[in-house]
């Protein structure tokens, strides 16, 4: 099952438009789980101007019970940042645990000129940043959803789609959390 | 079974028990200890290890932890250089998928960060050409996990921040820079249409599979430089006879499933086609000999005193039509006749033209 968690006000026809396009890219059931607060104090960045993903995700608190292989994801409308790399600091729409439970994206940047609009962005951040929690890498085919959201091959196709290969990738790593 | 303790060195003496590792298309994992087993009656010495991603148990043999290219993690320094090749100017894809195929390999089971590095950013390069077969898809998906995880390890920063900077580095988003240099921004590869992905297609290779379909079991995975985008280009107007030409075994590109296996199979089809002898060659005379009779059928329109000459001189008109009539009407006669009797006579010829496409399989091996 894959989860929800509200962090701030979102319109609910947006929610409601995640949930299914991530139910229909992942074939899992996928509710709201309800809100929890953001962490201001611990994860917002002054120097950045938004909050650390990273320490959103290690600071949040929220009650929501997970089971095996539930994946969790908050939903913000405020910016986010992210640590430095080796290069430097670039786009950040969001932030998952790499083959773990949780997520964080952001609906920030979005309906906005040349941008996807606020449904479509956010579900599109969603089913790429739950890919994340099933292990997957960035695709470079523009129309999968595991494409980098900076590039303009994301922008260029709204719908939320897997490649092929993302796909099956996922369905064994769903299946192996399963079993 | 006995645990050595942990000051013992390990390999050339760089590695202690405790230490990060990296183990060639494995990714990081930690020296556990060393255990002493006995292996069809020798009693040998295996350094354990444990990957970290899933703490899967690897050994190896003491006296084989150099060879097999075990290595330590990079340090910070060494990934600022694997950075600065990422963002360098790409050069031109490797287009031969043989040549392709083995320098990956090489460079995969070596295991070291800038050959990970160069696979990455290759096949990245090819992807603006054309998507990746499902064998280079998964190399590409290899590279790029072990990629991640070494950069991960050795920044000490999460596993998608270390993707995202990698990323940052093959799709640079506007105003990255990397060392006071503007990266160019990434270009949208090209790719089928979205209604095709819906349907399962595999990113538009489903006119592949019908043409190795059609072209048979002989003809899978030898198509040689066929994926070059010119010679794609130029195969383009002549589609229906592309087909057709595929019906003759020649190097092909797409080794879709199993792209190495399919080299070993090569060299078995053409014998069997010489032990067959007649459905196969009778096929491939038919294709050749329509292929010829359309040459031949062109010769007609520039009918000149001196085009008679040269197309009689050519020794493709006269493997097709045997006679001395080197102007239109013998064109227009071939033409007809393979379709009405494709068995019989040509056999006999194709099989002689068969050994040079033999050959270089031969060679090969």
């Amino acid at each position: 099952m894959i989860r929800i968690v509200t962090l701030g006000e979102l319109p609910s026809e947006v929610l409601d438009h995640v949930a299914r396009r991530v139910h229909a890219a992942y074939g899992m059931g996928c509710e709201i789980a309800g809100s929890a607060e953001l962490p201001e104090k611990e994860a917002w960045n002054k120097d950045e101007d938004a909050y650390d993903a990273v320490k959103v995700l290690a600071e949040v608190d929220d009650d929501t019970e997970l089971y095996a292989d539930d994946k969790l994801l908050y939903v913000t409308t405020e910016p986010l940042t992210g640590p430095p790399g080796p290069m430097g600091r670039g786009p950040v729409d969001g932030f998952a645990q790499q083959g773990g439970g949780r997520a964080v994206i952001t609906s920030a940047e979005l309906g906005g000129k040349g941008e996807l609009t606020v449904e479509a962005g956010v579900a599109k951040r969603a089913a790429h940043h739950i890919g994340h929690l099933w292990d997957l890498h960035h695709c470079f085919d523009p129309r999968c959803a595991m494409h980098p959201g900076w590039t303009p091959g994301f922008l260029q196709y709204p719908e939320v789609a897997l490649c092929l290969f993302c796909r099956e990738k996922s369905e064994r790593k769903i299946k192996l959390g399963q079993g | 079974m006995a645990k050595a303790p942990a000051e013992t060195l390990i390999g050339d003496g760089s590695f202690r028990i405790g230490d990060r590792v990296v183990y060639p298309k494995q990714g990081i994992c930690r020296i556990v200890g060393v255990e002493v087993q006995e292996v069809g009656g020798y009693k040998l010495e295996f350094v354990t290890l444990t990957r970290e991603e899933d703490n899967a148990r690897v050994m190896v043999p003491r006296t084989k932890v150099m060879s097999v290219g075990l290595r330590k993690v990079a340090n910070v320094d060494l990934i600022d250089d694997m950075f600065d090749y990422l963002t360098s100017p790409s050069d031109t894809p490797q287009l031969d998928w043989k040549v392709r195929h083995r320098e990956n390999d090489d460079k995969m089971s070596g295991g070291g960060l800038f050959g990970t590095a160069e696979v990455l950013k290759g096949l990245h390069a090819l992807t603006r050409v054309r998507p990746l077969p499902q064998k280079e898809r998964e190399l590409y998906d290899n590279a790029r996990h072990l990629l991640v995880n070494e950069i991960a390890a050795a920044c000490n920063v999460p596993l998608h921040v270390a993707e995202n900077n990698l990323d940052y580095a093959l799709f640079p988003p506007p105003g990255m820079k990397r060392k006071g240099r503007e990266l160019k921004l990434a270009v949208v590869p090209a790719t089928g249409s979205l209604k095709s992905m819906r349907e399962d297609d595999d990113l538009g290779f489903d006119d592949e599979l019908d043409e190795e379909a059609a072209a048979g079991p002989g003809a899978k995975g030898q198509e040689g430089e066929g994926d070059e985008p010119g010679e794609e280009a130029e195969a383009a107007p002549a589609k229906p006879a592309k087909t057709k030409l595929r019906a003759v075994p020649e190097p092909d590109e797409d080794f879709g499933d199993d792209g190495a296996d399919d080299d070993e199979v090569a060299p078995k089809a053409v014998p069997k086609a010489k032990a067959d002898k007649a459905a196969p060659k009778a096929e491939k005379a038919a294709a050749r000999e329509e292929k010829h009779a359309a040459k031949a059928e062109k010769a007609p329109a520039k009918a000149t005193a001196k085009e008679e000459k040269r197309s009689a001189a050519k020794p493709a008109a006269k493997a097709v039509t045997k006679a001395e009539k080197p102007t239109a009407k013998p064109a227009a006669k071939p033409a007809v006749k393979p379709a009405a009797k494709p068995a019989a006579k040509p056999a006999a010829k194709p099989a002689a033209k068969a050994k040079p496409a033999a050959k270089p399989v031969k060679g090969k091996k």
